[in-house]
């Protein structure tokens, strides 16, 4: 077993937290890894981050882009209450030209949360109950041959505790200036060896301001509910688990944006007598967009399934290989206001996306290996494209890992690059391109990771980025509307992310977060383009956390979190500093109290492009649990 | 495709000098500092938080400690792999009311004055030292059945997470009773 994690996991789950586990969940504490086939965290040749459990409750947080905040090697801005933009280095596009942030993979316990339509997230759709949390494992740089499709700049996996964990009631109340919520979840053993809980839970946030220090109108609430059921006959691991909710979103002046969905999973893990693992997975998602004037709707509908099967041979290869199908079959209606709607044409599309992938991960010495990977992915725009990945890690001595990697991963076409029919004040203003091509990305990663000594840890990664192929945005004849994409824009992307971790005491730890990053992107010779390489991304170039920890005794912690965000350049966002602080009491075994503080620093700010985003404000909240 | 490479390695710039400056400064200062380290890992915290809290789950007979005032025994066997990590764990700690010691031994005999008994690897045979308490009210533990054999609760590795294997039968003839809540547990339970 290898020494040293690499995050703060490895401490935040020091001997003092597990301590406080109860004997069920010390058996969920994930000792090993990223890679779909059981390693040490240490020994990922991969610039990885994980966030655990403690560090989520410890935060306050209560949304899952607030979590990722946590997270040095991603970039969070939040453009309204409901709204954020979650990057990894860059490519946070740009509102003005109609670019989103595209190329992160986001998997809750393996669901895949990207939206096939622009192959961004709808942040405002996921939503787990942070209790319910066991890990959150962040990916910066492609993780295209294991993961698949839209794992260009990151892969964002959010895996959630097992039921055997929550056993009990846990009713949450919370309320502060912006936010009040309120949370039920109860669980227990179904029989020897099955256990189930069930959740329900609900928020409604206030509105921010407009930069112009009126009211945004962009408040919202959401309820949600949902299930798991662990069960495990004899050495397999079966689970199923589904969630549904419903929102209503204020949009400004204009008529409220309505959303729903939910979703059904089962999984299943085997393991077989020659030592080999069979997982399967199966899933359903449907989700809702509609105005509450009507129109300006679409539903989507996912299918998954998904076959991986990991064994060894001869001692030192280890291979897992898998298959993959899914079908998103969507419809989209025109806007409320047809002067002014964006749909797809057609309307309707059933869309297939298959995969095959292998990976061989070789033990070549003792302390060197090589790990050798191939996904083949077959989407609905433009075939088959391969994605190779070699990743080659090296441990020195026990407690320090240097790797290197180059990988390809695509960005496929979507309905909005290739489908897409916008129209703005009753004329077309943008019109999809036919043959779109998939964004392209040759990346080269360098990694080092060593525990320096007892307590202190450290990450160290760098990455060159080769893009090829980028979206852009081209004007029609004589530079007027309706514009068109292309694929005009190519470049670099280079920077370092590096963290650390430092248990000062036993009762106090810090973590600091830097990444800095260059983008060097131009368009390509003869390519036609209207808008500049801003296009591309409203990125800072760099940014920087710290956070300390503390127990103050048994029953008191006191966390707070730094940030610093850098200029963002075109269009420009002054650079910020923010603050979060929280107090959490533990009253009695079964009540705790927790008072934070969020963006303390200001009293609003803003952390994007403008317009549409609204100025984020200061505030307070004050969250009591009970357990029964 | 090679040329390509090498043109971008060419721009590869400031970011990767100081990575590449940072890790060789980084390598030099550890490697001149006589690493010493433990290497604690997590999957070995897990387990020696487990052994502290196995006991109040386990009822052992009245006598397995020669008196009232005796202190909770939990011995290790052979090569101690924790570290200082179980004394840490134990730091100010009671273990079912009674004040906790760790004693270290290369072998274990009928008459170690064990509560628990860790076996791990070591100059006796792991299986010498299970039979060697076969009978007495001891709670052995070992970790992926350590030479080949197994104790009364034995940790293994299961899709990442250290589960519990429980053996109830070796737990009848130790005069143990294990609680019902830590059998739910466990990953597997061999039956009476």
């Amino acid at each position: 077993m290898a020494a040293g994690l690499p995050s703060r996991s490895g401490f935040a789950q020091s001997l003092e937290t597990l301590g406080q586990m109860s004997i069920e969940e010390l058996g969920n504490v994930e000792i090993t890894s990223v890679s779909k086939r059981p390693e040490a965290l240490a020994d990922a040749p991969a610039a990885v981050y994980v966030l655990d459990h403690d560090q989520i409750m410890r935060s306050g947080a209560t949304s899952i882009p607030e979590m990722l905040r946590l997270v040095p090697n991603l970039q969070v801005a939040q453009i309204s209450p409901s709204s954020y933009v979650v990057t990894a280095r860059g490519f946070s596009g740009n509102y003005a030209d109609q670019s989103f942030s595209n190329k992160i993979l986001v998997l809750i316990d393996g669901r895949s949360v990207y939206t096939p339509l622009y192959s961004g997230v709808y942040w405002d759709a996921q939503d787990v109950l942070p209790d319910d949390i066991d890990r959150i494992e962040v990916i910066s740089g492609p993780g295209a041959t294991l993961w698949g499709a839209n794992a260009v700049n990151g892969v964002i996996n959010i895996i959630t505790r097992n039921s055997s964990a929550t056993e009990g009631g846990l009713l949450e109340i919370g309320g502060g200036n912006q936010e009040m919520s309120t949370a039920l979840r109860y669980g227990g053993q179904l029989s020897d060896d099955a256990s189930y809980r069930v959740y329900a839970k609900a928020f409604s946030m206030a509105p921010f301001d407009t930069p112009g220090s009126g009211n945004a109108h962009d408040g919202w609430s959401k309820p949600q509910g949902g299930f798991r059921v662990d069960w495990k006959p004899d050495s397999d691991l079966v689970t199923f688990q589904g969630d549904m909710y419903t929102g209503a979103e204020e949009e400004g002046q204009n008529p409220d944006q309505l959303i729903s969905g939910g979703n059904l999973e089962a999984r299943w893990n085997h393991p077989l007598d020659d030592g080999s693992n069979l997982q399967l997975l199966a899933y359903y998602d449907q989700t809702r967009r509609s105005s509450s004037e009507g129109g300006g709707s679409f539903v989507l509908r996912t299918y998954d399934l998904e076959l991986e099967h990991s064994f060894t041979v001869a001692d030192w290869n280890k291979i897992v290989w898998g298959v993959g199908e899914r079908v998103n079959a969507y419809r989209i209606a025109g806007a409320y206001s047809p002067e002014n709607s964006l749909v797809f044409e057609p309307a309707e599309r059933t869309l297939n996306l298959a995969n095959l992938f292998i990976e061989d991960a070789m033990t070549l010495a003792s302390r060197l290996q090589l790990t050798a990977g191939l996904k083949l992915e077959d989407d609905p725009y433009s075939g088959v494209a391969p994605m190779p990945s070699l990743r080659v890690s090296w441990k020195p001595f026990d407690e320090m890992l240097l790797w290197a990697a180059a990988s390809r991963a695509i960005r496929a076409p979507t309905p909005f690059d290739v489908d897409v029919v916008e129209t703005f004040w009753g004329s077309p203003y943008i019109l999809g391109k036919p043959n779109f091509h998939p964004e392209d990305l040759d990346a080269f990663e360098l990694g080092y990771r060593q525990q320096i000594m007892s307590g202190l840890s450290l990450s160290l990664s760098g990455f060159e980025n080769v893009y090829d192929d980028l979206r852009n945005i081209v004007g029609g004849p004589g530079g007027s509307p309706p514009y068109r994409w292309g694929n005009g824009m190519r470049g670099d992307v280079y920077g370092v992310e590096a963290w650390a971790a430092w248990q000062v005491t036993g009762w106090w730890q810090l973590n600091a977060g830097l990444t800095v990053q260059h983008e060097a992107l131009g368009f390509k010779q003869g390519a036609r383009t209207l808008a500049g390489i801003a296009q591309a991304g409203d990125d800072p170039h760099h940014q920087a956390s710290l956070r300390s920890s503390m127990n103050l005794g048994q029953d008191l912690t006191v966390d707070a979190d730094l940030r610093y965000v850098g200029v963002l350049p075109d269009p420009k966002v002054p650079d910020y500093a923010e603050l979060n602080l929280r107090f959490g009491w533990k009253i009695t075994d079964r009540i705790e109290l927790a008072v934070s503080g969020l963006n303390l620093l200001h009293d609003k700010h803003l952390e994007y492009t403008d317009p549409p985003s609204d100025l984020v404000k200061r505030s307070f909240f004050i969250d009591t649990r009970w357990k029964f | 495709m090679a040329a390509e490479i090498s043109a971008h390695a060419r721009k590869w710039g400031p970011a990767v000098i100081a990575l590449a400056l940072g890790v060789a400064a980084l390598a030099a200062a550890t490697l001149s500092q006589a690493f010493a380290g433990e290497g604690d890992t997590l999957a070995l915290e897990v387990k020696a938080t487990y052994l502290i809290k196995l006991p109040p789950f386990i009822t052992w007979p009245g006598d397995a400690f020669p008196s009232s005032v005796s202190p909770f025994t939990l011995c290790v066997v052979g090569q101690d792999p924790f570290g200082d990590l179980l004394d840490k764990a134990l730091a100010g700690k009671r273990l079912i009311d009674r004040p906790v010691a760790v004693l270290r031994i290369d072998t274990a005999a009928q008459d170690s004055p064990c509560q628990v008994m860790y076996v791990a690897a070591g100059p006796q045979p792991a299986v010498k030292s299970l039979q060697a308490v076969a009978g007495r009210p001891v709670l052995t533990v070992t970790d992926s059945a350590v030479d080949g054999a197994k104790g009364i609760v034995n940790f293994i590795l299961r899709d990442n997470h250290v589960r519990l294997e429980i053996d109830q039968a070796g737990a009848i003839r130790n005069r143990l009773e294990i609680s019902s809540k830590l059998l739910s547990v466990a990953a597997s339970v061999t039956p009476k």
